[in-house]
């Protein structure tokens, strides 16, 4: 069976600026249950932004591991140094492949900044940036 | 001769020329034309400011280009495309696009640009199809220069890779030689 | 020896004029606009009648006492030169100015094109171009 994720970035306002989910598939009934609770993704993932905030500050690293979890669902995270915030939510245990995948997608994130037309902490619409994260996550996470 | 000004061209670009951060120069171009984008709020206008610009920093680079190449005066339109595109593209933007197209009478042609440094990173909104043409800019430069060589023509993007077009080309029409040395009027 | 540059817009108008020795005769700033003016003119006719076709105009007028050097970009600007009547070689110098011109004058962006030349980076750049050039 396919892992599930959850994937958002949030920006310093605390407000979500992307989502993306992974591995769901709609028409499968035996992921009815996890339809489910497909709304509390959102919650869970903001939820975990106060813990982020205080985990921020025992490490220089940018990858701050998995730091929360709800059911069975990990809350894993990377926090930018201008403190946006990529969370993910993933079922199996935090590998390298979920490190790898974050930091990958902070290198596209830097890429969206540069374009000129783009205005920080307003919502990535860019159709480059949804197929590069899409591919990113089939390497990495599917 | 056309290997005669791509050697110019590339001596030029590496001797003579001082260079600069690329993605400051990227970001402070890009930032001109997200600004310009707010202010207008018209994309039809944004081009036409964009010419501008581009206009009043060719009557002053021709100067550059001329003191720096040593080039004299072309002796007909045909050549001053491939010097523009060999000499001065590479001096400028160490690009040399390509010059094609040609109609028969030899007035009209095309500079493809294979690559654009002023692109990078570049990601059109998406309610700009086909009405900004980002390197707009580019089509005042090569009016403004020619002008102060007595030549008028005009320049336009006519497709552009940001536009999701397979090429970006500029169309360059020869309009007139300028009989009298006008004196310019910046606008 | 370098006396003195003359800059002359398309136009001719005069916007540039420095002597770099002491000494020399100075000119009122009307007869001064009037010499370029006139060497303007005459540029236009020498470049018009031509016994032998195209020619660029007036390159070279040499004096009793001084050979004036005229150097006409593909703009249309002229840079005169003035030297002594020994002086031979003037092409590297020209090109010089020309270099300054370009760099100091023009890429100024608060100077404007046609204008009196009032930079003083050009200026000083000249004056060292000129004495290393003695």
């Amino acid at each position: 069976m396919s892992h599930v994720y959850y994937f958002t970035i949030v920006g310093t306002n605390d407000v979500p600026l992307y989502e993306a989910e992974f591995g769901m598939q709609i028409k499968d009934t035996s992921l009815s249950a996890k339809e489910e609770t497909r709304y509390l993704n959102q919650f869970i993932a903001h939820a975990a932004l106060d813990i982020i905030d205080e985990a921020v500050w025992n490490t220089t690293d940018l990858y701050l591991k998995t730091l929360d979890k709800y059911n069975e669902l990990n809350v894993s995270c990377y926090v930018t140094p201008s403190n946006t915030r990529f969370i993910l939510l993933h079922e199996n245990k935090a590998d390298d492949n979920i490190k790898t995948f974050l930091a990958e997608c902070h290198e596209f994130y830097i890429k969206i900044l540069c374009n000129p037309f783009y205005t920080v902490n307003t919502p990535i619409v860019s159709p480059t940036f949804e197929q590069r994260v899409k591919s990113l996550a089939r390497r990495f996470l599917l | 001769m056309a290997k005669q000004y791509k050697t110019l061209g590339e001596d030029i670009w590496k001797n003579r020329v001082e260079t600069i951060n690329a993605e400051l120069f990227i970001f402070t171009y890009g930032s001109i034309v997200a600004q310009l984008v707010k202010d207008f709020e018209d994309y039809e206008q944004v081009n036409k400011q964009l010419e501008k610009m581009g206009y009043n920093i060719g009557v002053r680079l021709i100067e550059d280009f001329l003191s720096r190449s040593g080039w004299g005066r072309c002796t007909d339109f045909k050549e001053t495309m491939e010097v523009i595109s060999k000499i001065g593209f590479k001096m400028f933007l160490n690009i040399a696009p390509t010059v094609t197209n040609w109609s028969t009478d030899s007035k009209v042609c095309s500079l493809i640009l294979d690559e654009n440094p002023l692109n990078d990173f570049v990601e059109l909104p998406l309610d700009t199809q086909h009405k900004l043409w980002y390197s707009n800019i580019l089509c005042g430069v090569l009016r403004g220069a020619l002008e102060m060589v007595q030549m008028q023509i005009e320049a336009n993007f006519i497709s552009c890779v940001l536009q999701g077009d397979d090429i970006s080309e500029i169309r360059v029409q020869f309009i007139r030689h300028l009989q009298e040395e006008l004196p310019n009027a910046d606008d | 020896m370098i006396l003195s540059l003359y800059i002359i817009n398309k136009a001719g108008g005069l916007v540039y004029q420095r002597d770099f020795n002491e000494g020399l005769q100075r000119l009122s700033s009307n007869d001064y606009l009037i010499l370029a003016g006139t060497f303007h003119s005459i540029h236009a006719i020498t470049s018009r009648i031509s016994p032998t076709g195209n020619s660029d105009g007036l390159d070279l007028l040499e004096a009793d006492g001084f050979k004036l050097h005229c150097f006409q970009t593909v703009t249309g600007t002229k840079f005169l030169l003035v030297t002594d009547p020994s002086h031979h070689s003037v092409d590297g110098i020209l090109r010089k100015i020309y270099n300054l011109y370009s760099d100091y004058v023009m890429k100024n962006p608060f100077y404007t094109p046609e204008m009196p030349i009032r930079v003083e980076l050009f200026d000083q750049n000249l004056i060292r171009a000129v004495h290393t050039a003695l």
